[in-house]
């Protein structure tokens, strides 16, 4: 069935299986390869993205439930302002090692920060509890969304 | 995290990484992302029982050219795996089966369609007949006379045991005081969260296979790729793309490897298996799954003298090509003295077929196992004779004066101070505080307790070692190939291959030493066969090792050419030159490295006579102790443990280690904690187990448990630094030390906390039912007596 949405704000429309998962629509039918799929179960949240304003796993969304609704993967935050300083972060406090979870924590720090701007670190595990990395033990990860949540409320970044 | 002070070189540099910025843009490419024009997936059928004779496969109506069968991969040659030894048993693994399988998950039929989904549709519709027969779950019970076979010609269910016998054992049946404990060490999975994957196509242009692969090492699984398929090696090119971790699971070659190579040959179309979460936990390669019976034997004073007994390694129903699980034998039983002076050991060893999934390699390899016994029975060992578990374990450790140290199973421990480091992570959890925390109670009604376990990393072990341990392909040495442009830019290619451990920085920061230019002028490159000099790939912690003095013996030839250069055009002898901040300094004057490239490149009539154009040089480097050298730590941890629960929580985490000189401490902490969070998986948390028909029980992340933030404390870092003498630099390998002493600390914390009542925990992961049934158990038994 041929479904419509919005996807990083341009209007894309495809033909889709009714069982096609929207994981599966952003990577395949459209491309975007961001969006990364570790269990394909809703258990890990590697392939969190954006729907309407909300994260959500695309690995246990289909594409026809996005149909006319509006959908954000990491492609496009490309340029958006909180992220770029989420990156440097975690960039600076070695919040990723593979890379694999990465795009699903960024979509989830933001999240997080949007939600408890400038929150402190047990505030941010917890928050963290559905992402799964597999490599860098989450210490790099949880500084970098608490450092990247200081400079994003104004705050001075946290001591040592 | 360890605060770490500024340098002014590039080693020892906490430098940011240089491979991030890809992946924060979402632009790294995993082998599910590689985009490849009329590709079709495969679904395999699997086998639904873990032993039973495969009667036939009836291919479905209109569908049948696209399921593929042992039989229409021909021809093929199965490849003869494990150690080269002639009492190891040989376990034939076809890439599907033939007239047998052998655990659940096996693969049987090849399904080739558009999508994983429509290939999933076609995988449902093949019919399989399989008779069941009795499976073999328990690898204790394998050997018992009676059990069925995994293999039916064999004369038991061992692929190979041994005796590993070193003092005089026989003293220790008079010792003083002996301590006996059983260990177990269960079946996990190992979690890359990038699943395997595999996507070949033939090209028709190069006239080769080209094996796009998910792997550790490209190289050596071209090897086997080329053997098992018949082609030459310079028809098969194997290309790791961005690989989304590896922890071992990545590093043999799997049997969907080879089925989808094989069925590329066979039509005109790219093909690929990526493999799902369900599949990964049932059918990747399987770790741990030790089991320990032994004796520790000690004086009257603590001295402890010699550990004896039994050692089962359950390695599942395969050799993985090359080397199989049969290092975890010798390398459990050669790490089970420890850091300590323990002189006498009698062990005998048993690596096991059963009906389960073949058995690999997983970070710590053995040691997470031999540590949690040895550590677990020091601590055993201080309860029986009343004294403090810490003490015990100083008293008996061997010194910095007694370094290097040979240990009873022959193993040179090089350089450090554990007694340092026992001391460090004591005073950073404060042992006295705890003791003192203990006797008054908690107001929760927790009980608290803490646990130290020390362990030994070999790394850097070299040709001599591997060629010892009997391995097909011998990971003795690294090469890499050193370019410079003639802009003065370099390219290096190496053998390992990066999966998180950021070798495109920390490679460059060792030739960015050597060639005195900024790393961000050096791109390291690695994962093709057609591009990278022959490698074995990034495991066993050797890539810092091997690959980096494989980088600087390169960078060097590299610089020994440039100097001859410069010192022509600044009309001066060599011998009066130096390479410094990117430029050959004279007597009079500097010559840019910029300069000297592009004479070596494209303006050779300035060279000097003779010589032949270009910067480009290959090195290799191989330790010059083939034995390895050891980073060590110790871990101490605080836990509280609700009795009636059993849960666990981590109060504290300590860690005081030593890897030798650290090229980039911002990776080295990564690794460190990350390893850690490995280790407490194991410790607490992650198992597959399997019930008596061999059904595996843990097949999705909702049984099968990964440990998330909350789970995962900030672990508190000390460095020593104490410098190999075998090494570049006096570096050591680090990236498995993490995940090897968690299991061991953590119940020794546990015991800890309930030492009153002499509770037991033996067994990973601590469930929190494990947990409360053995203070439960220990309550009643307390209660009886």
């Amino acid at each position: 069935m041929k479904i419509t949405l919005t996807l990083n704000g341009s209007k894309v429309t495809h033909d889709v299986e009714p069982r096609e998962t929207l994981a599966d629509f952003v990577r395949d039918r459209c491309g975007l390869t961001a969006t990364h799929l570790g269990c394909e179960h809703g258990a890990c949240g590697a392939c969190t993205v954006v729907l309407d304003g909300e994260v959500t796993r695309a690995c246990l969304m289909l594409a026809v439930m996005c149909d006319g609704r509006t959908v954000e993967t990491l492609e496009g935050f490309r340029n958006h302002p909180a992220m770029e300083v989420i990156r440097k972060h975690f960039h600076e406090c070695h919040g990723l090692q593979c890379g694999f979870c990465t795009p699903g924590m960024l979509l989830m720090a933001r999240d997080i920060l949007a939600r408890k701007p400038g929150c402190d670190a047990d505030t941010v595990r917890y928050e963290l509890s559905g992402q799964i990395c597999r490599c860098t033990g989450y210490s790099g990860i949880v500084k970098s969304i608490v450092s990247a949540g200081q400079e994003l409320a104004g705050k001075a970044p946290a001591k040592a | 995290m360890a605060s770490h002070p500024p340098s002014d070189g590039w080693i020892g540099a906490s430098l940011k990484r240089k491979e991030d910025a890809r992946f924060l843009y979402g632009h790294g490419k995993y082998i599910a992302d590689v985009r490849m024009p009329g590709v079709q997936d495969v679904a395999f059928v699997r086998s639904q029982v873990a032993n039973g004779r495969l009667r036939s496969v009836t291919k479905p109506e209109g569908g049948s050219a696209n399921v593929f069968t042992l039989a229409d991969l021909q021809p093929l040659t199965v490849l003869e795996a494990g150690p080269e030894l002639p009492q190891h048993k040989l376990s034939p693994y076809p890439p599907l089966a033939d007239e047998r399988v052998r655990y659940v998950g096996q693969g049987i039929a090849a399904c080739l369609a558009p999508t994983r989904a429509i290939a999933e549709d076609l995988a449902d519709r093949v019919t399989v007949d399989i008779e069941q027969l009795p499976a073999v779950v328990d690898c204790v019970a394998a050997m018992q006379p009676g059990s069925p076979r995994v293999f039916d010609h064999w004369a038991d269910n061992a692929y190979i045991t041994s005796n590993v016998v070193e003092g005089s054992p026989q003293v220790l049946t008079s010792a003083p005081v002996r301590v006996r404990r059983q260990f177990r060490m269960n079946r996990q999975a190992t979690v890359s969260l990038e699943c395997r994957g595999v996507l070949a196509y033939w090209d028709h242009r190069t006239n080769e296979l080209v094996v796009y692969l998910s792997t550790q090492g490209g190289h050596v699984k071209r090897i086997g790729l080329s053997r098992i398929l018949g082609l030459p090696e310079n028809q098969v090119r194997v290309i790791a793309p961005d690989v989304g971790g590896g922890f071992g699971g990545k590093n043999r070659l799997m049997p969907e490897d080879v089925a989808v190579a094989a069925i590329a040959m066979k039509v005109g179309h790219p093909v690929r298996w990526i493999e799902d979460r369900r599949e990964h936990l049932i059918a990747s390669v399987h770790a741990r799954d030790h089991t320990y019976d032994l004796t520790l034997s000690a004086d009257k004073d603590g001295t402890l003298l010699g550990v004896e007994g039994d050692i089962y390694i359950d390695a599942g129903a395969y050799a993985l090509w090359p080397t199989g699980a049969f290092q975890e034998a010798s390398m459990a039983s050669r790490n089970l003295t420890g850091p300590y002076r323990i002189r006498h050991l009698n062990l005998k060893t048993y690596t096991v077929a059963t009906n389960k999934a073949p058995m690999g390699p997983y970070r710590g390899v053995a040691r997470p196992g031999a540590c949690f016994a040895i550590e677990r029975l020091v601590d055993e060992m201080a309860r029986e004779l009343g004294r403090e578990p810490f003490d015990l374990r100083r008293q008996n450790i061997v010194t910095a004066a007694e370094l290097p140290y040979d240990t009873a199973a022959g193993m040179r421990l090089d350089t450090g101070d554990y007694v340092e480091a026992l001391d460090t992570a004591r005073d950073m959890v404060d042992l006295a505080a705890i003791r003192k925390r203990q006797a008054e109670g908690e107001p929760d009604g927790r009980a608290i307790g803490v646990g130290f376990a020390f362990y030994t990393e070999q790394s850097g072990h070299g040709t001599a070692e591997f060629a010892k341990r009997k391995f097909r392909v011998i990971p003795g040495y690294e090469s890499a190939n050193a370019r410079m442009l003639p802009d003065g830019s370099v390219i290096i290619h190496v053998g390992v291959q990066n999966h998180g451990q950021g070798h495109e920085t920390s490679l460059a920061q060792i030739a960015a030493h050597e060639l005195t230019i900024h790393p961000d002028r050096i791109s390291i490159r690695y994962g093709d066969t057609a591009t990278s000099p022959m490698g074995f790939g990034s495991f066993a912690s050797r890539s810092i090792v091997f690959a980096g003095g494989a980088v600087a013996h390169s960078c060097r030839a590299l610089v020994e050419k440039i100097r001859k250069i410069g010192a022509h055009l600044l009309q001066t002898d060599v011998a009066n030159t130096r390479l410094q901040g990117g430029a050959v300094h004279g007597p009079s004057g500097k010559v840019d490295l910029a300069e000297i490239a592009f004479v070596a490149n494209a303006r050779q009539e300035q060279l000097p006579t003779g010589m032949a154009p270009l910067l480009e040089a290959v090195g290799t480097y191989e330790p010059t102790v083939s034995g390895g050298v050891f980073a060590y730590g110790t871990h101490a941890v605080v836990v509280a443990v609700d009795p009636d629960s059993g849960v666990v929580e981590l109060l504290d985490y300590a860690v005081a280690e030593d890897c030798g000189t650290m090229i980039n401490p911002l990776i080295v902490d990564g690794q460190v904690q990350g390893g850690i969070a490995q280790g407490i998986g194991t410790a607490l948390y992650e198992e597959i187990p399997f019930d008596e028909l061999g059904q595996p029980l843990a097949t999705t992340f909702g049984d099968y448990m990964v440990p998330c933030a909350p789970e995962i404390p900030d672990v508190r870092l000390a460095h020593l630094v104490s410098p190999a003498h075998a090494t570049e630099y006096g570096v050591k390998g680090l990236g498995e030390g993490g995940a090897i002493a968690p299991p061991a600390a953590i119940a020794n914390a546990v015991a800890d906390a309930f030492r009153d009542i002499g509770a037991r925990f033996n067994e990973t992961p601590l469930t929190p039912r494990r947990v409360s049934e053995a203070i439960d158990r220990a309550r009643r038994e307390k209660g009886a007596a």
